[in-house]
């Protein structure tokens, strides 16, 4: 009898790994797959509305594949005319307000939706149908395994898999911003004139590559399970005369940037701020460099951000090499 | 006890119709991890039922465990009044993390005050997550006054918090949109960090 708990031990030990998987639908994984791939082969064009705390704005997006290339616009419809167009998967130009002194970043291996990755850190499940902009719908649910992201609600369209409402909820089941198609057409295609970028839309610079040597001189000591460095830059600003070290790091869904200033010793105030689904966290440091602003932004809960914060760690140049 | 004598039991705490055995015998084996899944589909089904709000992992028995779990133990002292001391402290810390679970509990809507509600007016406050749940409690969630500068939800360079902040979200916002695959929605909000309110 005392081998008992020790061989449901043994057992659950081996168990874990299928166990891990075993908590996601195979259908909503297929689902997230498809998803994936209607982004990538399906030509739309439609309306939408976003919606979040303080916000609520529509916008018209074009979606065209033609010989496996992707372009895209956006449009904003109410407030300034926002605009942003991407030609083969690279951003060709944006617009009004988005356009602030930072350049793109040089476009990496394009992030595809992952449903094996995501598993590790969501439950993946059908949560029933529904209907959105007159089409047939699948629910998707994404819900955190730990407390360090959000939970996910996506309506994916029956026929083509494209997203037609995404609604992403804290820990508490608050709705903390929403996307939803209100139109969505995908018999006509988008022709070259749609397409066609406004003369507002500013051409954007592809800088390059920056060395990793500038880049490196921070780590963050903590991140929650899963989340990944998919970019990093130093960025010189003009009008404080410093540089701006910047980390961005993602689990596949939800990305969070890390923020790196020296400051002096007055300058540069604790913050925290929650924006919708965006929370805000700054932060003086010392450091052997001297004192430092950390700030952390991101779709994630304030108590991660708080936590990412406090774990950033200048690196030294020996433990560079 | 059998699975079913205990799942009869639970099903009757929720309808509110449970004898004192009962509830001892719920409460007795609510630590069972098993027991606490059952009673959150429970729960789902009687949100779908009643076609209420579904909060999902809301888990204010584990919050209140770990609580308990963080609370240093006070070492073993033979007077009594020390420990009366001790016990007083995880009676404090419990009812701390009860009454967090309950007062976010209780916000459902997405009012703006209350999503907005890490004001910078608490700057000094700098509790990591790590210390458990009852640091909910020190969220200032003050609804009545919806003044501060994300009151409204769009970022203006407004004083009391740093300069730097809105290069920063915007930056975040840009660099998400023009990264990867999916533009719609990192894109929507960037642009909506200068929208103004309707």
């Amino acid at each position: 009898m005392r081998a008992l708990p020790l061989l449901s031990l043994l057992i659950g030990s081996c168990m874990t790994v299928p166990a891990l998987a075993a908590n996601s639908s195979p259908e909503a994984s297929e689902w997230l797959n498809k998803l994936a791939q209607a982004e990538q082969k399906q030509s739309y064009q439609g309306s939408f509305i976003y919606e979040r705390n303080g916000s609520f704005s529509s916008h018209d997006i074009w979606h065209k594949v033609q010989d496996g290339k992707v372009s895209e616009r956006l449009l904003q419809l109410d407030g300034a005319a926002q605009e942003i167009v991407r030609v083969d998967g690279k951003v060709a130009c944006v617009s009004g307000a988005l356009v602030s002194g930072v350049k793109t970043p040089p476009d990496a291996a394009p992030r595809v939706l992952d449903p094996l990755k995501l598993m590790g850190w969501y439950d993946l499940s059908l949560a029933g149908k529904s209907r959105v902009a007159g089409r047939d719908a699948v629910i998707v649910t994404l819900t955190p395994r730990d407390q360090h992201r959000y939970a996910f609600e996506l309506h994916l369209d029956r026929r083509t898999g494209l997203p037609l409402r995404s609604l992403m909820l804290n820990d508490k089941g608050q709705l903390l911003e929403r996307f939803q198609m209100t139109r969505l057409d995908t018999d006509d295609l988008p022709t070259d004139e749609d397409l066609r970028a406004s003369a507002a839309c500013k051409p954007v610079e592809h800088r390059a590559t920056t060395t990793q040597e500038a880049v490196s001189g921070w780590r963050s000591d903590w991140l929650p399970p899963g989340f990944e460095l998919v970019n990093s830059s130093v960025r010189r600003d003009a009008a404080r005369n410093s540089s701006v070290t910047s980390l961005m790091y993602d689990d596949g869904l939800a990305r969070v940037s890390v923020f790196v200033e020296p400051v002096n010793d007055n300058s540069g105030i604790d913050t925290r701020v929650q924006l919708g689904p965006t929370v805000a966290v700054s932060r003086r440091l010392n450091t052997p460099k001297g004192k430092v602003l950390v700030t952390v932004v991101g779709e994630i809960p304030l108590g991660t951000a708080e936590r990412i914060a406090l774990s950033m760690r200048a690196q030294d140049a020996q433990a560079r090499q | 006890m059998s699975r079913e004598a205990l799942q009869e039991s639970l099903s009757a705490v929720m309808d509110n119709e449970a004898d004192e055995l009962e509830l001892r015998r719920v409460l007795s084996a609510v630590d069972d991890a098993e027991t606490r899944a059952t009673w959150s589909r429970y729960q789902v089904a009687r949100a779908a039922m009643h076609k209420e709000l579904l909060l999902p992992n809301l888990d204010i028995a584990s919050a209140v465990s770990a609580a308990l779990a963080d609370e240093a133990v006070p070492a073993k002292v033979k007077k009594g009044p020390l420990r009366s001391i001790g016990r007083l402290a995880v009676a404090a810390s419990v009812t701390i993390a009860v009454l967090a679970g309950v007062r976010m509990y209780n916000q459902d809507e997405i009012t703006g005050a209350e999503l907005a509600s890490q004001q910078p007016a608490q700057q000094g406050l700098s509790v990591p997550q790590t210390q458990g749940p009852a640091v909910l409690a020190g969220y200032s969630e003050s609804s009545e006054q919806p003044t501060g500068p994300m009151a409204n939800g769009v970022l203006q360079n407004q004083a009391g918090w740093d300069q730097r902040l809105p290069g920063y979200l915007r930056q975040h916002a840009q660099e998400s949109a023009l990264k990867g695959n999916e533009t719609a929605l990192p894109y929507a909000r960037a642009a909506s960090l200068d929208n103004p309110v309707k």
